[in-house]
């Protein structure tokens, strides 16, 4: 996930059990049950509100082999439905958890990959990418600035949408100062549905003006580079 | 007598006898003989001494006995002998002289002697004819008559050419036997029986083709040599030539084919040189308003069709040409009167020729609204310049105007209004400006200010004018509440210190001020006096708030001049109290009508005698851009208004020039009125402020738009909502795609709205 404002907050008696010790090779073999997994959770979260904050959740990444901005916690956390980014509570981790039949890091390990796969879903990748806004947003805000709204946008989109960099080009270059949830949700159909050469772009298409205006600057853009023959 | 017979006694036949059937063949061949020489007789025109019940009962006798078959083909041949042996050879005979009055004479012979044969064989005519499904006598002499005279190829090409060679002749306006083109013509009409096609081919195809290229090789020598007007009048009298000689002597049938041809050739095989050529054609004719010419060419074109299309177009091209030109910003700085005088002007113009020229054609009509529309709106400063306009219209002093005069310039105005795009930024200019009439009093009459709202009411609707009318009463209000004060300040006995006071009470919302900001430092004469006046008013209406609005108000000031400059001066006078105190000479006073920032500024000078530029703004308090304005009025404007006089003597005020009275004053009037430097128009900064609030109220207008039609509609597709937005507003002003676009993203955003699930194109109601 990307990087994200910590909240300063104490964090003492930090467990030191490390997770392995909770998941021996024969229980990686049982079942699902809620209290590992409870328990698994409690390792992680801090004494003050019963949830995990951001320093659990780097451990957590640690534990799992992953950057906190792998695209793999952003799954995680549309699974679980959690409400902020950086912070998952029990529940969160329960639901999340109890999808994935996961009750320790061997589980969730093994089940990486498929997490991973799961993402060429359409569906699923759709729903993904549309849970993130939300889950990015901070409290009160319609839009996500545009730095946050980049970073996560590369998360998603970069290598799964030929015409990303030059969108990302275009919006570091344009006087929008955010996105909305509506301009964010049509970037994706956009990306899906919109040829690399907007051959079947039209203008009626009821595009959020945001995306008019990144065809009309690509398209300029395309004539001046063709011109001058400059690639970067 | 018994036809029965019994046994085998001998018969006594009796038979009716059956009518002899069979004639034997002698007796047949009498009969015809008679009758082919009867026949022949008739042809030489000896048929005096032929008995007609005779040669009748003949025919009859034959055609009964089944004859008719040899009756017939033998008519046919003596017919035909007689016309090949005889009569062709005299037409023949009379090819190089007089040829037509021998064919004419040759045709009404064989008319009158078809006739009387016909008479003769009547029997055979309804018979035998009849039954075999054969041409009668009389048709049959008539195809006889055709195949061997007429269309033996000699006379056949003899006398189309003849007739012809007439008709060229006529034209060029040679005098012709028109009669025995008249017979000809009559004859190849009847020679085709039940139809015209003998005269059609014989005479009308080959006429027409001769006549479209006579024509058209006399119409490119006409456009050389003619202007168009002449042209057209030209034409229009050809026409009339050949409409009448279809009448007169060839088959009225061929009017119609004729005049068709040369409307063709002379007319719409040159519409557009007509319409275009130079130094006399439309554009010739409009600008030196021949609305004859225009109206004669008009008639002609209204013949062919996309002839008036063409003359419309050129027409428009010209109108939208001038009206471009009259709406470019001139360089030195539009006059808004011009302005909009010149547009009034062209318009009446036009609206002559259309009346005059073009009998009121809807296609002109509409060109021209299309055309005065499109250039109308080139120019963004229209409705502000149209506003300015009727301003000046409604104001005092507009010399020689009657209340009728008056009414029908506002009319036209509306016809302008009607035309304008954007007619939100004329609503507000138009309440600018008749909030300033109001309160300067400066209508030429309430009536036909309240003329001019009624019709803004049936143009655009309540909405536009209630505000307006909120104006009007407002002042009437006022006018109210100045009696009521009046009352109570004689019952309370108040002194206002020798001030007049007259206040107008404006409500906030339907006047355009700005609640105003600027708060400048009353003289505390006047202030007092409007503090009594607010205790009055809020007594009566308590929960109200007032707010002076010092832009906005006048004052009348008593002004005292010593001539001479004193080397002692005190404290100059500026309002009646007390007699001057000077016995010098040139003591003048005048009345000064001012505004209320003029009278603050000028109330100073009874303090100190001379005041710098700052020195006044700290103590004034009044806003930069209006003390600049007030102090040019008073200090630099023309030498009858300089009531102050400045050091040092430039056109420009800096912080530290100063400002003392102007003792030298001098104007002949008593009542001296200091105008506001104030410019007609807008400026530019006031401009932008202005299109500014107006782009802010349009967001507000189209959201409010959408909504609407969202809550009527539920689900609606992108571009029929924006379709509908469009519909909804182009009363007021044409809204961009791309800005309901944008309004309807802002309305998503904030949950008005939402894309369906199905289709993002599609857009429903959140209620």
């Amino acid at each position: 996930m990307p990087p994200r404002k910590k909240r300063t907050y104490a964090t003492e008696n930090e467990p030191e059990t490390s997770s392995k010790r909770l998941c021996s090779k024969k229980s990686a073999d049982s079942g699902f049950s809620v209290k590992r997994c409870t328990t698994w959770f409690n390792n992680y979260c801090a004494e003050n509100d019963g949830s995990i904050g951001p320093d659990g959740i780097e451990r957590f990444c640690k534990d799992l082999g992953v950057e906190p901005e792998n695209i793999i916690m952003l799954v995680l956390a549309y699974r679980m439905d959690a409400k902020d980014m950086g912070y998952f509570t029990l529940n969160e981790w329960i639901k999340g958890m109890t999808y994935l039949q996961c009750d320790c890091i061997e589980k969730l390990n093994n089940k990486f990959d498929l997490l991973n796969a799961s993402l060429s879903d359409p569906v699923t990748f759709k729903n993904v990418y549309r849970f993130a806004f939300d889950f990015s947003l901070e409290n009160g805000n319609r839009s996500l600035d545009k730095p946050t709204a980049i970073a996560l946008m590369t998360l998603l989109l970069d290598g799964r949408w030929s015409l990303f960099n030059e969108f990302v080009q275009f919006l570091e270059q344009s006087k929008f100062r955010g996105i909305n949830k509506d301009q964010w949700y049509n970037v994706y159909e956009f990306s899906r549905h919109i040829l690399p050469d907007l051959s079947n772009y039209d203008e009626d298409g009821a595009w959020p003006v945001l995306l008019d205006e990144f065809v009309e600057w690509y398209q300029q853009h395309l004539s001046k580079t063709s011109e001058v023959g400059v690639s970067i | 007598m018994s036809g029965i017979s019994k046994g085998g006694k001998k018969d006594t036949k009796m038979r009716i006898r059956a009518f002899p059937i069979t004639m034997d063949e002698k007796y047949v061949n009498n009969i015809w003989a008679l009758l082919k020489n009867a026949i022949q007789e008739i042809q030489k025109k000896n048929n005096s001494g032929l008995s007609f019940e005779e040669l009748y009962r003949n025919a009859y006798t034959m055609v009964l006995h089944k004859h008719g078959e040899k009756l017939y083909t033998g008519l046919r041949e003596v017919v035909t002998e007689h016309l090949i042996n005889k009569v062709r050879v005299e037409v023949v005979d009379a090819l190089r002289n007089n040829f037509l009055q021998v064919l004419n004479s040759a045709w009404n012979d064989h008319q009158t002697s078809m006739v009387m044969i016909r008479d003769i064989l009547m029997y055979m005519d309804r018979v035998y004819v009849q039954q075999n499904n054969v041409e009668n006598v009389y048709n049959l002499g008539l195809m006889i008559f055709r195949d061997q005279i007429i269309r033996f190829p000699l006379v056949h090409s003899h006398l189309r050419d003849t007739l012809l060679t007439m008709v060229a002749k006529e034209r060029k306006g040679e005098v012709v036997d028109r009669g025995s083109v008249k017979n000809a013509c009559k004859m190849l009409m009847i020679l085709g029986i039940d139809s015209r096609s003998v005269y059609e081919e014989d005479f009308e195809k080959p006429f027409l083709i001769q006549s479209a290229e006579f024509y058209r090789l006399e119409s490119e020598k006409f456009l050389a040599e003619n202007s168009a007007s002449v042209y057209i009048k030209k034409v229009e009298a050809r026409i009339l030539e050949e409409a009448e000689r279809a009448t007169h002597y060839l088959d009225k049938s061929t009017e119609e084919p004729i005049v068709k041809v040369l409307e063709d050739e002379l007319i719409r095989k040159h519409m557009k040189t007509i319409v275009e050529m130079e130094n006399s054609g439309v554009v010739h004719m409009l600008k030196n308003n021949k609305s004859e010419d225009l109206a004669c060419m008009y008639k002609l074109f209204c013949r062919v069709p996309d002839g008036l299309r063409t003359m419309c177009d050129c027409i428009s091209a010209y109108l939208r040409e001038q009206g471009k030109a009259l709406v470019t910003e001139d360089d030195n700085g539009t006059n808004a009167i011009t302005f909009i005088q010149s547009l009034l002007d062209l318009k009446d113009r036009f609206d002559h020729f259309l009346h005059e020229s073009f009998s009121n054609d809807r296609l002109f009509k509409q060109m021209i609204s299309s055309d005065f529309e499109h250039f109308i709106n080139l120019n963004p400063r229209s409705p502000e310049y149209l506003s300015l306009f009727i301003d000046d219209r409604l104001r005092k002093g507009v010399k020689g105007m009657s209340e009728q005069e008056i009414e029908n310039v506002l009319d036209k105005s509306m016809v302008l209004f009607r035309f304008l795009q954007e007619k939100d930024v004329f609503e507000r200019y138009y309440k600018q400006h008749l909030a300033k009439r109001l309160l300067l009093n400066k209508s030429v009459s309430d009536d036909s200010e309240k003329n001019m709202i009624s019709k803004l009411k049936t143009e655009c609707g309540c909405q536009f004018t209630s505000k307006l009318e909120g104006m009007f009463k407002d002042m009437t209000v006022s006018n109210t509440i100045m009696e009521e004060f009046k009352h109570h300040l004689q019952q309370s006995v108040t002194n206002l210190n020798g001030v007049e006071l007259y206040v107008r009470v404006l409500t906030t919302g339907f006047w355009p001020f700005q609640s105003s900001l600027s708060k400048c430092n009353m003289p505390s004469a006047p202030n007092m006096a409007f503090e009594a006046f607010r205790r009055f008013y809020l007594g009566k209406h308590s929960g109200r708030q007032l707010s002076l609005q010092p832009q906005h108000g006048s004052a009348d000031l008593h002004a005292t001049f010593f001539g001479i400059k004193r080397a002692n001066t005190g404290p100059m006078d500026l309002v009646d109290e007390g007699a001057a105190s000077s016995s010098g000479k040139s003591l003048r006073r005048h009345i000064i009508q001012v505004s209320t920032y003029h009278m603050v500024i000028l109330m100073l000078f009874n303090k100190k005698e001379s005041w710098s530029y700052d020195e006044i703004k700290n103590e004034t308090d009044i806003p930069e851009r209006d003390l600049m304005r007030a102090l040019q009025s008073l200090a630099l404007g023309k030498i009858t208004q300089r009531v102050l006089s400045k050091d040092p003597k430039t056109k420009d005020i800096e912080p530290d020039h100063m400002f003392t009275v102007n003792d030298q004053f001098t104007s002949k009037l008593f009542r001296v009125k200091i105008q506001s430097v104030a410019t007609k128009g807008d400026t530019e900064p006031e401009r932008n402020e202005t299109r500014n609030k107006v782009d802010e109220d349009r967001k507000h207008e189209i959201e409010a738009a959408i909504v609407r039609i969202m809550k009527a509609r539920k689900r609606l597709q992108h571009n029929v909502l924006v379709a509908e937005v469009t519909e909804q507003l182009k009363a007021r002003f044409l809204p961009s795609p791309v800005v309901i676009k944008k309004r309807i993203e802002g309305l998503i955003e904030r949950e008005y709205l939402s894309r369906t699930a199905e289709d993002r194109k599609i857009y429903t109601y959140v209620a």
